[in-house]
């Protein structure tokens, strides 16, 4: 009986602030919104929609798991979330509902 | 006509729904008042603050012209037509109080009143309780006929019953059902004495498709319809 | 004697029920309230009423209504009833203790559309001002959240575009996803009355409505689509509209920004949104599809009206996105008789969603990462505000299960009921440390609270509701609160208690407080109520006395235009499969509101003692299933048992049942799908499979529900 591994993956777990594989399903659902949109467009749209609707511990949960690996993360949400990190974004931050 | 329905005040009752035209102007008793085209002579004398006494009329639901209470004289012109159906025209003069009008209102009123329980004219506060005091009823030479005092009372509907002793079948619940709730749960069933408002296919209320809105108790101006809550013991004949 | 008692007095006040707002004379005996008259004067109901507020009055009476607060330590503990002051100070420092030991952002408050303006405003204030986070959202976040989203994002304003009346001048009035003669039946009346006079009917619902066959009202085109197509059959709509040139283009060019409609043709005008394409997957006669383009496109004037089977679905923004794209294009806005109007279930939704109880966005829709907007409420409250957004409800339960959030402030609302996937719920609230519930009755939610605070119902208080159509409507206190006080002073208290100095002399001056925080609500107050009955926002110094219809100039966006949305149709992952080969679907009945805490403590319920499952006739008798008998009903997240009822009002594959009573745990089936850009829960498609089992016996057809909870009080 292997008590570590479990361990481990509940240590990881606890500290998202909401289930990792919850926030998956939602990120996804948020990039096959823009998915009709053209690259720049869809990116920017997924990122501002991160920044304006979803909690800051939720943004760094979502960052943290794309810096391990991004495990089952729509590629658009990886390319979207990185925009995050640009200095600027983060700090203006962008309001509103999707700009098309 | 409802977006008219927006003028209507809850402090008095027009008779007849509002409308919108261009304006007529008309006498009432000698008073000048100024309507759109298409209003009753009823809403022109209600707006020259000479209301008309009336029965199966209220202004939140189309002209019937059944109680035979609104008559008016109008000069030059024969008969005694009844001012809720007659639209007011161009310089019209309208008489709403003569001997011979106050005489026909009596004797109507005093039939409406020889078909409803004595013992609830007393305290009683409906608006044919205002009508007949407006008109000075307060009896009727009668005596005791055929009646409907002893017809049963509907009290399957949990919020309000009905009492067929004080229903004068002005249509007015009919037409509420129809009008404004669009439900068409009301008829009147049978003619003459044997006419009575029914629910559905002669159904009590609870069991027919009526949808317990209350348009047709709200609508009722003898509280034959009424609301079950204002009766603080068990519902019975007066 | 047969003659009533003649009321003494009576109050004008606002129905507490649904989003039609009427207004009523209530009146008075011997200090009881003992009718409602439908007032002739209020501009939503010119005098008329429904089953619900005219007579299912009498539960703000009822003996279990809660007069004295209540805690205790652990919810398996029985309640203690204590005074106003110990409870306020428990809840108080257990808050206060929580955001010490787990962080600042670990507790939240939730508010109910059943709540006043005022209410709701100072519960997002007591979140922002007092708890120091963004953790604040209401119930809209499970109906309506996703019109606020998709509105906003095309229109501009996440609210109707007409007021009630305008349905007189409308020639087609596309129905879609809501049932008015049920749920809004006052408005439901105007409409028939519409239909009546000749007005083209078009209504897409999986079931037959009664607007769509009944003795006095007939749909021209019902398309009875399989629940969770509705996106894709908005966009074939569409596609008709783009492929036929039905659009006006006069008034896009004009009033909205032609590249975007460019790009939406290109996306809905492709064959893969084709009526032949579209029509098999929606279980639709693509002909069908085709005739509802031409029709809605053909005017003269058309007007939307929508409810919750548009927003509670994983696509819900999405759809009401297809709505406001839809008219747009058809230039059926900014006039009368024509509109984007969401049908509102709850008394106050649209003044829950105007107040700034959402994590994201202050009064007024505008966002709490702008440092403008946030100013300005930093400077009338006296702190610090937070920049980022906080949890949404869902999120909030969440976050419980993993130990990031521990306290909630709940006022006149029950997610354990009214929330979708319930086994999740119960298991993130049993993880909190402090649940402070604010209700007129021990609900659900209650079995796991632990502070009780008596409110007051509707009837108790001053304050104002915004219906459906926008319009700001007066809500009068008609007899003294039952457990004493207002639902608003007792967050003041609270505010208080947790060191906030929060005062107000009256309701009043809590809605001047939002007319000077929030521009649509400029110039509301309560001498203009007085003055001129009711007023719909936009009103301001532009419109002293309100505005009935919206759009007519501009577009509120920031270059006055309306825009179009890439709405591309995404499968729900909620599907049929051998195991759950049925959808089911749920709504609402005439008799009953919502869970039914009200409506079932009245005489309404002699006319709905119990949900019941509409099934077709193949489905049943494929399954040996006989009209009225029981069936179990399980998902893929749990089980529950209903009896049957044969319907033709569904189709073969879909069944459909109601949800206001706690004992048909209808969410213990609905799924933790949720729309992708609100998480509005997708309560109107879960895969389900029905079979018949023996009938319950009596005793666990009585009504348990809220038994426990009254129990540990006794």
């Amino acid at each position: 009986m292997n008590l570590q591994q479990p361990q481990h993956r509940e240590g990881d777990r606890s500290e998202a602030v909401i289930d990792l594989d919850r926030l998956v399903l939602m990120a996804n659902q948020i990039a096959d919104f823009f998915a009709p949109y053209p690259p720049l467009r869809r990116h920017e749209g997924i990122r501002n929609h991160l920044r304006t609707y979803w909690d800051p511990r939720m943004r760094k949960a979502l960052l943290d798991h794309i810096d391990h690996g991004g495990e089952g993360l729509n590629a658009d949400v990886v390319a979207g979330a990185n925009l995050l990190k640009q200095a600027d974004t983060e700090q203006k931050g962008y309001y509103g509902p999707p700009k098309a | 006509m409802w977006a008219e329905l927006r003028e209507l005040r809850e402090g008095r009752d027009l008779g007849t729904p509002p409308r919108d035209g261009v304006e007529v102007a008309l006498t009432i008793d000698g008073v000048p008042v100024k309507v759109p085209s298409g209003s009753s002579v009823m809403l022109a004398a209600a707006m020259a603050g000479r209301p008309i006494p009336k029965l199966c009329a209220t202004d939140t639901l189309e002209p019937f012209g059944s109680c035979r209470v609104c008559l008016v004289e109008v000069e030059g012109r024969k008969g005694y037509p009844a001012s809720c159906t007659m639209l007011a025209e161009e310089g019209m003069a309208v008489r709403t109080d003569t001997d011979k009008l106050r005489s026909l209102r009596k004797g109507v009123l005093e039939l409406y009143l020889s078909d409803f329980p004595g013992a609830d004219l007393e305290g009683g506060w409906s608006e044919f309780h205002d009508t007949l005091k407006q008109c000075g009823v307060d009896c009727h030479p009668y005596g005791s006929g055929a009646n409907h005092l002893a017809s049963p009372v509907d009290a399957s509907n949990p919020y309000f019953l009905f009492d067929p002793a004080k229903c004068i079948v002005c249509s007015r619940c009919v037409r509420a059902c129809e009008e404004i709730q669009g439900t068409f749960a009301l008829t009147i069933d049978g003619r003459g004495f044997e006419s009575k408002v029914a629910a559905g296919q002669d159904q009590p209320f609870f069991e027919s498709e009526c949808v317990s809105c209350g348009a047709c108790v709200l609508s009722c101006p003898s509280q034959a319809l009424i609301e079950k809550s204002l009766f603080e013991e068990e519902y019975r004949h007066g | 004697m047969a003659n009533p008692v003649k009321p003494e007095s009576n109050v004008v006040t606002t129905c507490a029920y649904c989003g039609v707002g009427c207004g009523f004379k209530a009146e008075t005996y011997k200090g009881r309230v003992v009718r409602m008259i439908p007032w002739k004067e209020g501009k939503a109901n010119h005098g008329h009423g429904c089953v619900k507020g005219r007579f299912a009055f009498d539960y703000y009476n009822h003996p279990d209504r809660v007069r004295t607060p209540m805690i205790r330590r652990s919810i398996d503990e029985p309640w203690q009833a204590v005074s106003w002051e110990t409870a306020i100070q428990h809840a108080a420092s257990e808050f206060r203790r929580i955001q010490n030991q787990y962080g600042k952002r670990s507790i939240g408050a939730v508010s109910s559309s059943r709540c006043t303006n005022e209410e709701i405003f100072l519960v997002q204030k007591l979140a922002r001002a007092v708890m120091g986070n963004n953790n604040i959202d209401n119930c809209a976040r499970i109906c309506h959240s996703p019109t606020q989203f998709g509105l906003s994002a095309t229109v501009g304003w996440g609210a109707a575009s007409q007021h009630f009346d305008s349905i007189l001048k409308a020639d087609v009035i596309l129905v879609v996803g809501v049932n008015p003669t049920e749920g809004h039946p006052v408005f439901g009346s105007l409409m028939k009355r519409r239909i009546r006079e000749g007005a083209k009917l078009i209504v897409i619902d999986p079931r037959r409505t009664e607007l769509v066959a009944s003795p006095h009202c007939r749909a021209t085109l019902h398309l009875a689509l399989r629940p969770g197509t509705n996106v894709a059959v908005l966009d074939s709509i569409s596609h008709v509209v783009v492929r036929e040139k039905l659009y006006n283009e006069a008034f896009v060019r004009e009033r909205c920004e032609w590249p975007e409609f460019e790009n939406w043709a290109a996306l809905v005008g492709d064959d893969r949104y084709s009526p032949d394409v579209i029509g098999p997957l929606a279980g639709l006669d693509p002909e069908d599809i085709r005739r509802a383009a031409r029709l809605y496109a053909g005017g003269p004037n058309s007007a939307i009206y929508y409810g919750l089977g548009v927003t509670e679905h994983s696509q819900g923004s999405t759809g009401v996105m297809c709505l406001g794209n839809l008219s747009l294009a058809c230039g059926m806005l900014g006039r009368e008789g024509v509109g984007v109007n969401p049908m509102r279930g709850q008394g106050n939704v649209q003044g829950g969603s105007c107040l700034g109880s959402w994590p994201h966005v202050f009064s007024g829709y505008r966002f709490v990462t702008d440092p403008e907007v946030r100013g300005s409420f930093e400077r009338d409250w006296g702190v610090a505000l937070d920049d980022e957004p906080g949890l949404r409800l869902p999120n909030m339960f969440d976050a419980a299960l993993t130990g990031h959030f521990r306290g909630m402030y709940i006022m006149g609302e029950d997610p354990v009921q009214s929330d979708p996937n319930q086994k999740h719920v119960i298991a993130a609230m049993r993880n909190m440390e402090c649940v402070v519930l604010q209700d007129l009755f021990l609900n659900e939610t209650a079995k796991y609270a632990h502070v009780f605070l008596p409110g007051s119902s509707s009837l108790e208080k001053e304050g104002t509701f915004t219906n459906a159509e926008r319009r700001v409507n007066r809500v009068r206190k008609v007899i003294e609160p039952l457990a004493g006080y207002q639902d608003w002073e007792i967050v003041v208290m609270l505010m208080n208690a947790m060191g906030y100095p929060a005062k107000y002399g009256h309701a009043g001056e809590i809605l001047d407080e939002i007319a000077r925080l929030s521009p649509a609500y400029k110039g509301m107050s309560f001498p203009l109520l007085e003055r001129i009955g009711s007023a719909q926002w936009p009103c301001d110094e532009n419109a002293p006395e309100g505005t009935e219809v919206l759009h007519t100039v501009k577009f509120p966006r920031a270059n006055g235009r309306g825009t179009f949305m890439l709405t591309e149709y995404v499968p729900t992952t909620e599907r049929t499969n051998d195991q759950f080969p049925l959808l089911l679907t749920t709504g609402r009945i005439l008799s009953q509101y919502n869970v039914g805490t009200q409506t079932r403590r009245t005489a309404n319920s002699l006319w709905h003692p119990e949900d019941v499952l509409e099934i077709s006739a193949e489905d049943a008798a494929a399954r040996g299933i006989q009209d009225g008998d029981w069936v179990s009903i399980t998902s893929r997240f749990g089980a529950t048992r209903l009896r049957a009822i044969l319907s033709a009002r569904v189709n073969p594959g879909v069944v459909y049942t109601t949800f206001h009573h706690a004992k048909s745990k209808a969410n213990v089936l609905t799924s933790d799908q949720s729309d992708w850009a609100t998480n509005c829960p997708e309560y109107k498609v879960t895969a389900v499979e029905v079979v018949r089992v023996q009938p319950v016996v009596e005793n666990m057809a009585a009504d348990t529900a809220e038994q426990p909870a009254e129990e540990a009080f006794a």
